[in-house]
């Protein structure tokens, strides 16, 4: 491998029509959502903002967000104008020609500045809204853009709408001789996007097939630790809400403020996850507004405690459970304690003299005394599981330029789902992979519910390394689990 | 062929000390309880010194626990861990010094040896034992007592508002790793060891200088018992040089017999011989072992960088897209004027329209506009040159042009629309959206890059029947009737 051909990053001018989504490309390949501006309007970018790509610290692409070509059938007039006279220039000759021209900072000076910065790179990235119909102007506007001596790759956009003209515009870039072209939705990316746009482009440029082929390796390796790193965050917040027990007196009304008490810290541990969540992946907080924790009252059709959202998520419910107060909680008086009360037993008998007596001592006391235990249902872990699974997924398709919120439709009727990106690389369903709403529990989260002292919500939280073989193996089981199925993300 | 290892621990040049792994613990801890600190300046020194991810994690964690004054808290809490761990020792010396003594009693008693060994060892072999019960136990996390002593100890003598967060700090970096529950049982054990060994030289001490007498007595058990449990409990002292009392001597030794000067030095030996080899040894054993364990556990410290406090601040750290900025500031827009009738011919034709850049698979003439002439649609250059030359040669009293709303506006269309404009009495515009779901209507946006572009509202039309009312209205100039729908 070339060593300075490694160093010198490559230059793409993303450049198009006005208003065909250049900044949002822009804005979902460097993940970030504040890049530039994006509103419906046309020319909103007017000048030339360029971002930088980087493997390791080192830049290895240089993207320039340009203003819309407006006026290129003008423009073509006026350079044939400019060159008339028996000569004959060539391409960027002509470009350069009219870039010192006086024009060129005058009426074209928005087109001056796409062309100036498309004949600084290496090659351009031609943005298209695919809704749009194939007009003369679109068609000028490439030839003026391939006179500047670069290669182009046209990105298709907008292709998951239902009145893109995607055909059209393969057969007009067909016609002009451009064959490589790539469909790239900004808003919902396919999860191989990426890999796509460089794959493509590293067969146009295959002078830098190289630095592309890295940058895909690294689009996919950070994709996969940002899965890696958001399976954590689940499995913690899995692990502390399954070990979390509220113990209160035997009166109903105790039980009942101490189960008001449970619900509060496990939906406020749930509302930690997913701001990490939406952090991890770059998103602002206000993207999931759903899940905000309401100031006052509750929130209670996306309530993890509401039977509803259960059934809503495929989750069998059954006839035993409590409703209304004590919805999602169970009351352990006597019966599951007495399982667990006997490994704990032993424990404290074993365990030392006032080690025991702290720990143990306390729960047994507390038993004898006819406290109650207060866990969360196994019904709540189902759906916790299956939500934050279901926001992962929706995290992962979703590109920085979308602007509208995430919401997790279910299979309601008359809830009006966009139907999602065809995902051809997707893999299917199979027979082993654990749906989480039916299938049992994991042996970790089973675990979990043995070791109280696991949740980092309780008083005594000791970090152990069991905890952390535990937290470690959830979280790998729910990084290769499929995404929950009958769920679609409405975003425009 | 670049390294897949992101995490970048393979690839720092220094491993981090324990110490810098703690702060970047604690501060982790701190984040996730109060939210985060506001580090834009840490985080710019860190990205310009670090390279990796987990070398950058560690120098923020250092800059923010020296202004939070995490470190601080640290040092001391290490301070008091050792003054601790010191008050333990001493504990455990003067403890095995006066058990030692306690045990002997009074100079010239009789001491009787089944109840100076329980004594002297009793408590140290149940311990022992429930230790190595609760280690072979899986569902348990072996707890080591006099470990545990210690960290209340520390825990009570630490002052200082993030005490609580620096231990639990501590614990989680040797939790996590599983080097807590040997780093207690080390402790315990070291305890244990100085506490028996002092015992022991005590022991050797006060036998040495004064005079006891020993015996056994029974009253449950037979005499032979008692014999062949001293009996045994003496083999290996005597394999070890230590001087043992042979059997005779044992069987004697029952209190009612007058015992020969030698016996009582021999029972020394056993005494002070089971003290060590059933104390001091087992006790240094697996004090040495859990010093093994914890030592290898702790070697090779690395940052885990996928923890929910480090995972997040992943982009901030070693973003992999940066903006850039921009090239210059875009120039202000001027206000254009009204395109107004240019020719000086009189308009012979009464009304026509004009489509602009309509698709083709759109329906074409629109609803409404039927009755007036139809000059078809303009796309390409040679097109608009056409359409330019008709209207300059028959200017119309009226002329609509019809675009299509669900495009968006661009320069090149309003220059040609001014251009059409010049060549009519009175220009109307109307932006027609297409019918049926999922179309974009920026008609809005339509409307207001019109007004922008110099045309009044009266001449801008969103709804093809006003704009057919406007076409066909049969008015002198200058009475323009305003039809604008919103």
């Amino acid at each position: 491998m070339n060593a300075s051909k490694a160093s010198t990053p490559l230059r793409l001018a993303v450049v198009g029509h006005t208003n065909t989504g250049k900044t949002s490309l822009l804005r979902t390949l460097t993940r970030n959502p504040h890049f530039g501006e994006v509103y419906d309007s046309p020319g909103t970018t007017r000048h030339v903002e360029g971002a930088r790509l980087r493997i390791d610290d080192h830049t290895a692409v240089e993207l320039y967000d340009t203003p819309g070509m407006e006026d290129s059938m003008a423009l073509l007039d006026y350079i044939d104008q400019l060159t008339e006279g028996g000569e004959r220039l060539d391409g960027p000759d002509q470009i350069a020609r009219f870039l010192d021209s006086p024009e060129s900072q005058g009426r074209f000076e928005q087109e001056a500045r796409v062309l100036r910065a498309l004949m600084a790179c290496d090659a351009g990235l031609y943005v298209i809204d695919t809704r749009d119909p194939v007009l003369a102007k679109h068609k000028d506007e490439l030839v003026l853009l391939a006179r500047c001596g670069h290669p182009l790759m046209p990105v298709l956009n907008f292709t998951h709408r239902p009145r893109q003209r995607l055909d059209e515009w393969r057969d007009a870039m067909a016609r002009l001789g451009l064959h490589a072209t790539v469909e790239f939705d900004t808003v919902a990316p396919a999860l191989d996007g990426e890999t796509q746009l460089y794959d493509k482009l590293s067969v146009l440029l295959d002078r830098h097939a190289d630095l592309l082929q890295k940058l895909r390796d690294n689009g996919v390796e950070q994709r996969r630790q940002r899965r890696r790193d958001a399976s954590r965050l689940i499995a913690e917040l899995v692990v502390d809400i399954a070990a979390w027990r509220s113990i209160s007196p035997t009166d109903t009304d105790a039980v009942e403020a101490a189960t008001r008490f449970l619900r509060n810290t496990v939906r406020e541990r749930e509302h930690m996850c997913v701001q990490a969540l939406l952090k991890r992946y770059n998103f602002d907080r206000t993207t999931f507004p759903a899940h905000q924790l309401p100031l006052q009252g509750e929130r209670w059709e996306m309530d993890l405690f509401n039977p509803h959202a259960l059934r809503q998520m495929g989750i069998q419910v059954t006839k035993g459970m409590a409703a209304g107060a004590m919805a999602g909680a169970t009351v352990d008086a006597l019966t599951a304690g007495i399982s667990l009360g006997a490994a704990t037993l032993l424990g404290a008998a074993a365990g030392g003299i006032w080690q025991g007596a702290d720990k143990w001592g306390r729960r047994l006391v507390s038993r004898l005394k006819g406290f109650h235990e207060i866990t969360v249902d196994d019904h709540v872990l189902r759906l916790l599981i299956v939500r934050q699974l279901a926001l992962l997924d929706a995290l992962e398709r979703r590109g920085h330029a979308a602007q509208a919120p995430i919401l997790l439709a279910t299979d309601e009727p008359d809830s009006a789902a966009v139907p999602g990106p065809q995902d051809t690389d997707h893999t299917p369903v199979t027979d082993t992979a654990p749906d989480f709403r039916s299938a049992p529990l994991p042996d970790e989260v089973l675990a979990a519910r043995a070791h109280p002292a696991w949740s980092a919500l309780a008083n005594d939280y000791t970090p152990s390394q069991r905890r952390e073989q535990a937290v470690n193996a959830l979280a790998r089981v729910l990084e290769h689990a499929p995404a929950p199925p009958k769920t679609t993300l409405l975003s425009s | 062929m670049v390294s897949a290892r992101f995490d970048d621990a393979a690839r720092d040049g220094a491993t981090p000390t324990f110490r810098q792994l703690w702060v970047a613990e604690t501060v982790r801890l701190r984040e996730s309880q109060w939210g985060p600190c506001a580090d834009s300046a840490e985080v710019r020194d860190a990205r310009h010194r670090g390279a990796g991810f987990a070398e950058r994690l560690l120098l923020r964690a250092a800059a923010l626990g020296e202004r939070e004054g995490i470190t601080a808290q640290i040092r001391q809490w290490a301070a008091v861990a050792r003054l601790s761990l010191l008050l333990l020792a001493m504990g455990a010396v003067v403890g095995g010094a006066l058990a030692a003594q306690a045990i002997l009693g009074a100079p010239g008693s009789q001491v009787n040896l089944l109840m100076a060994l329980t004594g002297l060892l009793g408590l140290h072999v149940i311990t022992l034992l429930i230790w190595l019960v609760t280690l072979v136990l899986p569902s348990h996390d072996a707890h080591a007592s006099l470990g545990e002593l210690w960290l209340w100890l520390t825990r009570k003598l630490a002052r200082g508002p993030m005490a609580g967060l620096v231990l639990r700090g501590l614990l989680g970096l040797l939790g996590r790793r599983g080097a807590l529950a040997p780093a207690l049982a080390c402790i315990s054990h070291g305890a244990w060891l100085l506490a028996l060994g002092t015992m022991a030289v005590t022991l050797t001490g006060l036998l040495s200088a004064r005079r006891y007498t020993f015996h056994w007595e029974t009253t449950l058990l037979a005499p032979e018992t008692v014999q062949t449990l001293t009996a045994t409990l003496g083999w290996l002292p005597r394999q070890l040089g230590f001087a043992v009392p042979p059997d005779a001597i044992v069987r004697i030794s029952d209190g009612l017999h007058r015992l020969p000067d030698t016996a009582h030095a021999q029972w020394s030996g056993w005494l002070i011989g089971c003290v060590v080899l059933y104390g001091v040894l087992p006790r240094a054993l697996v004090w040495l072992g859990s010093a093994i364990v914890t030592r290898r556990r702790l070697a090779h410290l690395q940052l885990e960088t996928g923890l929910p406090g480090f995972a997040e601040l992943r982009d901030r750290l070693a973003p992999q897209a940066q903006s850039e900025g921009i090239d210059a500031p875009a120039p202000d827009a001027l206000t254009p004027s009204t395109p107004a009738y240019a020719s000086g011919k009189a308009p012979q034709a009464a009304a026509a329209f004009l489509g602009i850049e309509i698709p083709p698979d759109a329906s074409w003439p629109p609803a409404g506009l039927a009755e007036a002439h139809d000059l078809g649609v303009v796309d390409t250059r040679a097109q608009r040159v056409q359409a330019l030359n008709r209207l300059q040669a028959t200017p119309p009293q009226r002329l609509l042009l019809v675009c299509d709303a669900d495009q968006t506006p661009d320069r090149g269309t309003l220059m040609l629309i001014r251009e059409l404009a010049t060549l009519a009495a009175q220009t109307g515009v109307v932006a027609l959206a297409a019918q049926g779901a999922g179309a974009v209507s920026r008609q809005a946006t339509w409307v207001r890059f019109l007004t922008d572009g110099g045309l009044a509202p009266g001449q801008i039309f969103t709804d093809a029947s006003a704009a057919g009312a406007w076409l066909q209205t049969q008015t002198a100039p200058g009475s323009g009737a305003s039809h604008h729908t919103p």
